[in-house]
């Protein structure tokens, strides 16, 4: 190992606490900041180059200058994460989980053994069970179980990395996509892409490292606490990006404003938050002084991010995106021109996904499949696109809701509804992965024949986030920050990596 | 046992010890609370506690903890650790026998102070927020001489009230940052105290007549003037209204998918009425949760009760009213004890609490207090308080003395004129029409009203009738020669009576009719029938019916005339009584669905008892809220401190101002905490501002705010109080505070909340026909707590600034510092009109460039700007002003005005630089 590799190592470990963040921040951060405000806008340097220039300071402290990039604990395979959030769950049953021996008992009460002891949000009393309403086949050299319901995911089969065998602790959506996305059912802790920019910082000055686009026309039910920094610094937290109007409120500058004049405005208020900063020694100035640089470059950089009308013709076809219109399918589009600018986290909420049954549009048939046609071009896009760019192998695509359905039918208020869904399940549900060095076209996990439990190589929300981790290239269990009087980390205290998924 | 500080005072310095230190023979004396609870907390009692109790074995509470486990014996035997199972199975080495199972081992010295707990007799300690707190005595600082005014010193001339002898003790404790050697800041200077102390009693800068006063004011009481003036200001009420919001979950619709409108503004200006009164904290409490309980409740008191009233209603088609009335109603409990007692109980819901003290049932017995409440999530959101105006109000006040004037009963006159003006102001008690069953060719109308066609039937269980002898009905159709039956018993019973639906257009529009029924006693179910030939496919629809007592024929026009009005409403709290008083029962894992054991309303008995000395309290609203403010009670008033310590100081003295049990933070100045508490209770008379004064004239709070790196190693978060607060504004002060530099703000107060200037396209409810109409005149530019609140589109640039969305009550709000602040303040219309307005004042207080920046500067800051930052801005106004004078259209675009001149632009970018200062967004 070089020398520099070394230096590399030790300014990574020094960024352990906020306390040394604070001890040490009033050296040169001042000056960088004030260096840095749109020199890079034209990349002066290279990422490479910028790391080995700060390292060249003998007072560089990575949690000085936050967003800087910064190296992981070891090699990551991953560079960066894609996670596609099917918000409200989809029917692991309808898609990926191939249960013949469940249509045997299609329309049969559900043995009480199943239900003694179990809690669910809507199905009382004893249900009946509810075979598959799709077709399964096998696909690719892989084989991978995917039914009719999604026909273009089927032609990358061999892409993918199922985990059949996932599952976890919370039935109610918004606790449950906290745990998936917080490890943590509460509100207050920070998400994945919070720990994931806090770890490595931000490849790109211009853009915030951890965006998130959602579509389906509502907010997560977790609402913003899914993408919130909890304790973490706040510059950690993921910035939303809308997909009409203003990509971001008031990120145009007010008519008669050029923008020259607002980069001498910005210039002037950091300046002088600078001088305020030696006087009154307050960290939050420092973080006030990167944002509102970070303010200035997403003004452009993010229109320029979020205007697909750059894309050729047939990249749009290829994801099924109306330049017009916000949608899955072009947040899907989205999230490649943003890995590509070197966002880190780019976190996709697709609202909809709830199927319990209650009308035709939440049915695990009708419904779901309305679902998966708005949705499953351009996930197959994405992966083909970001396979021809050469990026997959380093950008890893996670698909999933935040727990799986029941292989009952939802019996409301313990009545039959008139149409197929699925209840809230917690034992077992499927999650799928691309690129970003796991193992392709692999089936990792299984559940019973039924599709109750999971029981072989069973995956728990904070396997997975180890795992997710640890392709980027963390030892999950010490990338920590110390808050309240202890180390606080992603997957609280439990958490392994899932060998068997890994390349 | 209690652990008490015994403070010693000689040298100035005061050391900690703690009662049982002093026992000697054993060592240190293991606290339970401190030392022992963590440990359980941390590695037991996820399997051995409130949610799980394996092998029968749970540390929760005492008696379980002693108690055999499934072994048939105990696991803990005081005074024995060695016999204790305990010790045994956290030490084993077989894994399948070693705790905690399937986990790493536990700490050798957790397990070593465990032991020593259980050896020194394993005494069970209460969590000491759930005892009464006792007045600690006040430290003394100093030196004797220097008390005494003989000498001079440093900490004698610093400190101003008690609240500084606390902090300074504190500071020179071992276990203070540094420690021990920290301390405390001088006092900041006129001009910084002025914006602080402004900015947190009435949440705006100080207006610049007010600031000339204090600054001109030599006089050694002027700081104490300024206070008593900010205090007695208007903005104060609603200053702490507006924090009040975000506790009550206030908003101007009702959540949910749809997320109408509702009409609850009262509610808001009650709170901004009750600051401003001073309202004692005991009665503000007590009005809130039970002000219709309260004898001959005012409408203040009615409108007061709208706290709970803030809950959401879900209108969506298909819900169920009864899930939804039951999730306001667990709403309310876990609100109540969020906000007021500072405890999370909404995971009692469903088990016991995991870690404090409280079990599952005594969540229900809690939420009996709560569940007779006569909302029931109804689309029309009743009960509601009405607001006759004018000839219908005088028609009210005739109508109630004639009846108190006619009754037959004398004893019973002030009642029964007081029944009747209810039911004219509340059109309660009624029976919501969602509580029909049986129906045949009859339905509830989009899960709403229930509609019936012709020959359709529906049955109403279990009514009063005895004296009875008027049935209320508001109900529409638009069927001709449609009659409703309702016959007793049976469906082939006595006819009761027979009655012609109004025609009123379409169903969904009522009118209240009254209708004369026979003497009939006792109890009864109802069956409906309707014979609607003409149009038998028409719906009736009856929205509710009411079973009163006859009154004199001109009196019960009077009423009907009353009730067929449509005057202002607001949402108040009321309870049914008879037969529309509930059971209340234990929801089996939470579930309301599956009800277990029915319960009666009381207190956890982890807390003092409703009865004490023989004084019973009623068992409803009223009791609770007497019980919550009895002086013995543990949390209300440290819970109360605590929370207006956070709102000043940015932290609580308990940090987790939500959770004071043994998973919040333990406090780091519990003496403070306590007598802050105590004093505001004996001496204070609950009155808030009496607390608020006391706290502002410390020196603690007047201290300066800058740091030293040495501060800022030791205290990051200024838990010692070593210097004063140093916080963002919060969002609604962030905006309040641009509007009156700018001279924009309008001071208009009260009344239904306005849309002032907002992008496109927030609002996107399904279902909803609602849009955001541009306030006109001075609305758009009201104070932010004024702004109307949409709970799933709420105004963006608050939500930027940490507002919660107020579905849920929100305890503290957590300050980010995020580049989307930034575009906030520099781009948003609303900054850019502020700016412009600024620059036109700038213009005109200055004749140079550097005289206008300094008056824009002073005008926002109320000092002078240094030297070093002046020429940043100047260079600023200079290089901007040039490029306005070579592109005048530019200039135009950017003042909306064809005449705009280069220097008015220049200046109007300048402010907008200015007003995005970190010191101009900050309280420092």
């Amino acid at each position: 190992m070089n020398k520099l590799q070394q230096e590399l190592q030790q300014a990574a470990l020094q960024r352990d606490t906020r306390r040394h963040f604070l001890q040490t921040c009033s050296t040169g951060l001042g000056a960088m900041a004030l260096g840095s405000i749109l020199g890079s806008c034209g990349s002066l340097f290279g990422r490479d180059e910028k790391v080995a220039a700060s390292l060249a300071n003998a007072d560089y402290d990575p949690m000085a200058a936050p967003m800087d990039p910064r190296l992981s604990q070891f090699a990551p395979k991953a560079k960066r994460v894609i996670y596609i959030h099917m918000a409200g769950s989809p029917s692991q049953l309808e898609l990926f989980d191939y249960k013949p021996e469940l249509m045997k008992y299609n329309g049969k009460d559900c043995p009480q053994e199943l239900l003694t002891g179990k809690k669910f949000a809507f199905i009382r009393g004893v249900p009946k069970m509810l075979g598959s309403t799709a077709n399964f086949r096998q696909h690719g050299q892989s084989g991978a179980w995917i039914s009719d319901y999604m026909p273009h995911l089927q032609t990358v089969a061999d892409e993918l990395t199922f985990i059949k065998s996932m599952h976890t602790d919370q039935f109610n959506h918004a606790p449950a996509q906290l745990l998936m996305h917080t490890g943590s059912a509460r509100l207050g802790r920070p998400s994945m892409g919070s720990w994931v920019t806090y770890g490595l910082g931000s490849e790109n000055d211009n853009l915030p490292g951890f965006i998130v686009l959602a579509s389906g026309g509502k907010q997560p039910d977790a609402g913003k606490s899914v993408w919130g920094s909890g304790f973490l610094p706040t510059v950690y937290q993921g910035v939303q990006c809308r997909t009409d109007g203003d990509p971001v409120l008031y990120v145009s500058d007010p008519n008669g404003m050029p923008r020259d004049i607002r980069k001498q405005t910005i210039e002037a208020i950091n300046q002088i938050n600078q001088q305020e900063y030696e006087a009154a020694k307050d960290p939050e100035i420092l973080t006030r002084i990167s944002q509102y640089e970070m303010a200035f470059k997403m003004q452009t950089s993010v229109p320029d991010a979020m205007a697909i009308s750059g894309e050729p013709q047939y990249i749009l076809d290829a994801y099924g995106v109306d330049p017009k219109k916000g949608s899955f399918a072009r947040n899907c589009l989205l999230a490649r021109r943003l890995v590509e600018r070197g966002v880190r986290f780019v976190q996709l909420f697709d609202w909809g996904w709830d199927t319990h049954g209650t009308s035709k549009d939440t049915s695990v048939d009708i419904g779901l499949q309305m679902k998966c046609k708005e949705s499953d071009q351009a996930v197959a896009a994405l992966i083909n696109d970001l396979k021809q760019r050469g990026m997959l192998d380093d950008t890893l695509v996670v698909w999933g809701g935040e727990f799986g359905r029941t292989p009952m039918q939802e019996n409301r208020d313990g009545q039959t509804q008139s149409f197929h869904g699925r209840d809230h399940h917690l034992d077992a549900f499927t999650v799928f992965m691309a690129g970003g060095g796991l193992k392709k076209g692999l089936s990792y996990g299984e559940t019973d024949p039924i599709g109750y439990y999971a029981v072989k190589d069973k995956v728990h929300i904070h396997d997975l986030q180890a795992t997710i981790l640890h392709q980027m290239g963390f030892d999950h269990t010490k990338l920590t920050y110390h808050f309240q009087g202890r180390p606080f980390r992603l997957t609280d205290v439990a958490g392994k990596v899932v060998k068997g998924v890994i390349a | 046992m209690k652990a008490r500080w015994l403070v010693m005072s000689a040298t100035g310095a005061v050391v900690a010890l703690s009662s049982f230190s002093l026992l000697g023979g054993f060592g240190e004396k293991v606290d339970f609370n401190t030392q022992v609870k963590p440990i359980l907390n941390k590695s037991c009692i996820t399997c051995h506690g409130g949610v799980k109790k394996a092998s029968n074995f749970s540390l929760l509470f005492k008696e379980e903890a002693f108690a055999p486990a499934k072994s048939g014996h105990p696991a803990i035997v005081p005074g024995d650790a060695d016999k204790s199972e305990l010790i045994r199975r956290l030490t084993a080495t077989d894994p399948d026998e070693r705790m905690p199972l399937d986990g790493p081992p536990m700490k050798p010295e957790d397990i070593e102070t465990l032991r020593k707990w259980i050896d020194q007799g394993a005494e069970w300690g209460d969590h000491w927020a759930y005892q009464t707190p006792e007045t600690p005595s006040v430290p003394s600082v100093g030196t004797i001489w220097s008390r005494m005014g003989l000498t001079n010193h440093p900490e004698t001339d610093w400190s101003t009230n008690e609240i500084d002898r606390f902090v300074i003790a504190k500071l020179h404790t071992t276990e203070a940052p540094g420690g021990g050697t920290l301390m405390p800041a001088t006092i900041a200077d006129k001009a910084t105290l002025l914006r602080r102390v402004s900015l947190d009693l009435t949440g705006l800068p100080p207006t610049e007549a007010e600031a000339s006063a204090f600054l001109h004011d030599a006089s050694p009481r002027a700081y104490e003037k300024l206070v008593d003036r900010l205090l007695a200001s208007p903005a104060f009420g609603e200053k702490w209204a507006g924090m009040w919001l975000d506790l009550a979950r206030y908003a101007d619709t009702k959540g949910y998918e749809r997320d109408p409108g509702r009409s609850i503004w009262r509610y808001r200006d009650y709170l901004i009425k009750a600051f401003n009164s001073d309202k004692p904290y005991d009665q503000f409490l007590t009005e809130q949760l039970a002000g219709d309980l309260m004898p001959q409740a005012t409408d203040e008191q009615f409108i007061a009760t709208g706290f709970h009233r803030n809950t959401m209603n879900n209108d969506e088609g298909g819900t169920q009213d009864e899930e939804f009335r039951v999730a306001s109603v667990i709403d309310r409990v876990n609100t109540t004890w969020d906000v007021f007692q500072g405890t999370t109980f909404g995971c009692v819901q469903c088990h016991s609490h995991p870690y404090d003290p409280f079990r599952h049932d005594e969540y229900y017995k809690y939420m009996a207090f709560f569940n007779n409440a006569r909302d029931e999530d109804v689309t029309t959101d009743t009960p509601t308080l009405r607001f006759y105006k004018g000839a219908d109000s005088a028609k009210l006040v005739q109508l109630r003395s004639f009846v108190q004037k006619t009754c037959p009963d004398r004893s019973r006159a002030n009642a029964e004129a007081r029944r009747v003006e209810l039911l004219a102001r509340t059109m309660e008690p009624k029976i919501n029409s969602h509580d029909f069953d049986q129906h045949q060719n009859a339905a509830l109308l989009d899960a709403k009203f229930f509609g019936i066609m012709d020959k359709g039937t529906a049955r109403l269980k279990n009514v009063t009738l005895t004296g009875r002898t008027r049935l209320y009905l508001a109900w529409g159709t638009s069927a001709p020669d449609a009659q409703l039956t309702f016959r007793l018993d049976n469906p082939a019973g006595r006819v009761l009576a027979t009655a012609m639906a109004p025609k009123t257009g379409n169903q969904w529009k009522d009118s209240v009719q009254v209708i004369s029924l026979p003497n009939v006693a006792g109890r009864h179910t109802l069956f409906l029938s309707l014979n609607s030939p003409t149009k038998p496919k028409d719906w009736v629809m009856i929205k509710w019916v009411s079973f009163q007592p006859a009154l004199a024929p001109q009196a019960e026009a009077t009423l009907l005339s009353l009730l067929n009005t449509h005057p202002e409403q607001t949402p108040i709290m009321l309870d049914g009584q008879g037969d529309l008083a509930r059971k209340t029962h234990v929801f089996t894992r939470g579930s309301w669905l599956t009800p277990g054991k029915e319960v009666q309303p009381d207190v956890p008995h982890s807390l003092p008892p409703m009865d004490v000395d023989g004084q019973k309290l009623p068992r409803n609203r009223l009791g609770l809220a007497q019980w919550m403010t009895r002086p013995d009670h543990p949390l209300t008033a440290r819970v109360a401190v605590n929370r207006f310590w956070e709102q000043l100081f940015g932290t609580g003295l308990v940090e987790t101002v939500e959770d004071m049990g043994t998973q919040g933070i333990q406090p780091t100045h519990r003496e403070l905490l306590d007598w802050l508490a105590t004093t505001f209770v004996q001496e204070d008379g609950w009155k808030m501002k009496a607390l608020l004064k006391r706290i502002v004239l410390s020196s603690t709070y007047r201290q300066r705010s800058d740091v030293t790196k040495q501060l800022v190693r030791e205290d990051p978060y200024n838990h010692y109080f070593a210097r004063g607060p140093r916080v963002r504004l919060a969002a609604e002060q962030v905006r309040d505070q641009a509007l009156v530099v700018s001279g924009l703000l309008s001071r208009k107060m009260y009344g239904p909340s306005v849309m002032p200037m907002q992008p496109d396209g927030i609002w996107q409810s399904p279902y909803s026909g609602e849009s955001w109409v541009l306030a006109k005149g001075e609305d758009a530019h009201r104070r932010a707590l004024y702004t109307y609140w949409k709970r799933t589109a709420p105004y963006p640039s608050m939500i930027t600034f940490d507002s919660p969305s107020r579905e849920f009550c929100q305890i503290r709000r957590l300050r980010t510092n995020t580049p989307l602040q930034a575009l906030v303040t520099l781009n948003d219309p609303v900054y850019v009109e502020a700016a412009q307005r600024l620059a036109d004042y700038m213009a005109i207080h200055g004749k140079t460039p550097a005289q206008q920046l300094q008056a824009g500067f002073h005008r926002l800051m109320l000092r002078e700007l240094a030297p070093k930052k002046l020429a940043i801005l100047t260079k600023l106004y200079q290089d901007t002003e040039v490029y306005y004078a070579q592109n005048p259209a530019e200039a135009g675009k950017l003042l909306a005005s064809a005449t705009a001149s280069p220097k008015q632009a220049a200046l109007t970018v300048t402010a907008n630089a200015m007003m995005n200062l970190d010191e101009v967004i900050t309280k420092d």
